[in-house]
């Protein structure tokens, strides 16, 4: 099955080390249209590499177990990133994560006071939600390869660029992209202008099929409504300047621009047809002698195209030993949701060779235009329609830390624990009859852990 | 993409990237004063398995991503 709900790990990564990313080769149209449009410059946030103080190889390894409560989704993740450092600066990175799904995930349905049976997504069969318990589909289950490398080099005395490439894969979604950048240094490498883009085109192939848009979820054995598979494509641009202020302080502001386009919708998601006046879901009868869903239920359905703007501006500040690291960003789309996300760790010397590394992120999100937790049988089917909890309104909240430590022979050990939760509203104006009394939105509660290890040969 | 696009994307990176040279020009250290910035806790992204491992989970579960880079696609999830 698929993925609905994943919690993946690593990968599009590259060279995000030197600050932005970036790779690729592309369409010539395009360079050049970017090339053009950057003028004279640009640079990733590279910071000059000490190459040949470094060993020939640098590897980072991770370990990562992400776990909701209440049985929902669990990640288990093995990460391992490998740096070639040669001669002239120039650096080759390798990317690799497998990451290990199981667990439960919301499918958009209302809670109600009597069993409901659903159709699982492939259509090969159903399962039963208990009264009053938040409909979850319990066949999450995957395990995602993903892959990436890039290369990076100076291009002169001022310029530096990268090209990357990017694949994943899961049972039912294939991921490929390439990326580039470029950046330049000016002020005596005190600023440093970059600008990168990514292309990437992903296949989604549901088993079964992905469902037409806001029609029946139907009995099991009736594909009627399904299509075939479907793709997306996204295009990200990326634009960043990085200065240096002070001995002490250096900051990043990054604009982005990114544009999806294809099949944006999640094929296992469905939402509740419901009754105007008492807000309960309308029963079904599934044909006889054949299994299907106890009530009505629709396939959701979003807009083929989705733009997104983002400013993200970073600080990192020294302090007699400590760093500060604080960033924020605003991101608004053209699906009228808008975020802010506000990011501080502070990492305390303890000793010569340890570290601990407080954390705290803030994150807020309004509803999409179309986000729905129910449509109702007396109104005109609406375009969209998707009750995803991802797509409503929520503020989330990450507290943690993360103490590491460098051994005697210079490999870096580290252990991070946090807590991340979500909680939300479904809008009032939404809310029918006795959904009033229901618990209409999935909160979210999980431990993200985290064991790292890196070293070099 | 269209040449109006195209022209306003031009804009959009030129006029900022002009400004912030050279706005910043004035700013900075002198080669001799980097031994601070040059520490591997100075760098912006100090743990890039850990900055894309965190990219991956808030892409999978909220509704935005990016920002400090091209952010956690690529998957399923969402």
């Amino acid at each position: 099955m698929a993925v609905a709900d994943s919690v993946v790990a690593v990968v599009a990564v590259i060279n995000q080390k030197e600050g932005s990313p970036v790779i690729k080769k592309k369409p010539k149209s395009v360079s050049k249209a970017l090339a053009t449009a950057t003028c004279a410059l640009l640079g990733t946030t590279a910071m000059p590499v000490q190459a040949q103080e470094e060993p020939a190889w640098e590897f980072d390894t991770s370990l990562l177990y992400y776990s909701e409560d209440d049985g929902r989704v669990q990640d288990v993740s093995i990460a391992l990133l490998a740096r070639r450092l040669f001669a002239d600066d120039k650096i080759l990175t390798l990317g690799l994560t497998v990451d290990s799904l199981t667990g439960a995930t919301p499918v958009g349905a209302a809670p109600l006071d009597v069993v409901q049976t659903i159709t699982r997504p492939s259509g090969n069969s159903t399962f039963d939600v208990a009264p009053n318990t938040l409909p979850l589909d319990d066949t999450f289950l995957d395990t995602r390869y993903a892959f990436n490398a890039s290369w990076q080099q100076p291009l002169g005395r001022l310029y530096n660029g990268n090209v990357g490439i990017s694949f994943s894969k899961e049972y039912d979604y294939v991921h490929s992209g390439v990326n580039a950048g470029i950046s330049r240094d000016f002020n005596k490498k005190n600023t440093t202008v970059s600008l990168g883009f990514a292309l990437s085109k992903d296949d989604i192939e549901p088993i079964g099929g992905t469902p037409m848009a806001l029609t029946p979820m139907l009995d099991v054995g009736d594909l009627s409504n399904r299509l075939g598979n479907e793709t997306k494509d996204v295009v990200d641009l990326l634009f960043g300047v990085t200065q240096v202020i002070s001995r002490n302080l250096l900051v990043q502001v990054n604009y982005s621009y990114s544009d999806s386009s294809g099949y944006l919708s999640d094929p296992f998601k469905i939402l509740s047809v419901v009754d105007p006046i008492t807000g309960d879901t309308l029963p079904r009868v599934p044909t006889p002698g054949v299994d299907g869903p106890s009530h009505q239920f629709l396939f959701e359905g979003r807009p083929d195209e989705r733009v997104k703007h983002s400013l993200y501006t970073q600080a990192k500040y020294y302090m007699s030993g400590k760093v500060l690291d604080i960033s924020y960003r605003y991101m608004t789309d053209d699906w009228d949701i808008d975020s802010h996300t506000v990011d501080a760790r502070l990492k305390f010397p303890i000793g010569n060779a340890s570290y601990i590394e407080p954390h705290v992120r803030f994150y807020t999100q309004t509803e999409a235009n179309f986000y729905r937790a129910t449509l109702s049988a007396g109104e005109p089917l609406p375009l969209f329609a998707s009750a995803d909890y991802r797509l409503g309104n929520f503020d989330a909240l990450t507290a943690g830390a993360k103490y590491g430590w460098k051994t005697g022979s210079g490999h870096d050990i580290s252990f991070r624990l946090e807590y991340y939760m979500q909680d939300g509203d479904v809008p009032s104006g939404q809310l029918i009859g006795n959904q009033l009394q229901r618990d209409m939105y999935p909160g979210l509660n999980a431990i993200i852990f985290n064991f790292s290890y890196g070293f070099g040969l | 993409m269209s040449n109006k696009k195209l022209y306003s994307m031009k804009l959009i990176f030129c006029v900022p990237a002009l400004l912030a040279i050279s706005a910043c020009s004035s700013l900075g250290v002198e080669p001799w004063e980097r031994d601070v910035l040059a520490k591997d806790e100075m760098q912006l992204v100090t743990d890039p398995i850990e900055a894309a491992t965190d990219d991956h989970i808030y892409f999978s579960k909220e509704a935005s991503s990016g920002g400090r880079g091209f952010g956690g696609g690529g998957c399923g999830c969402n």
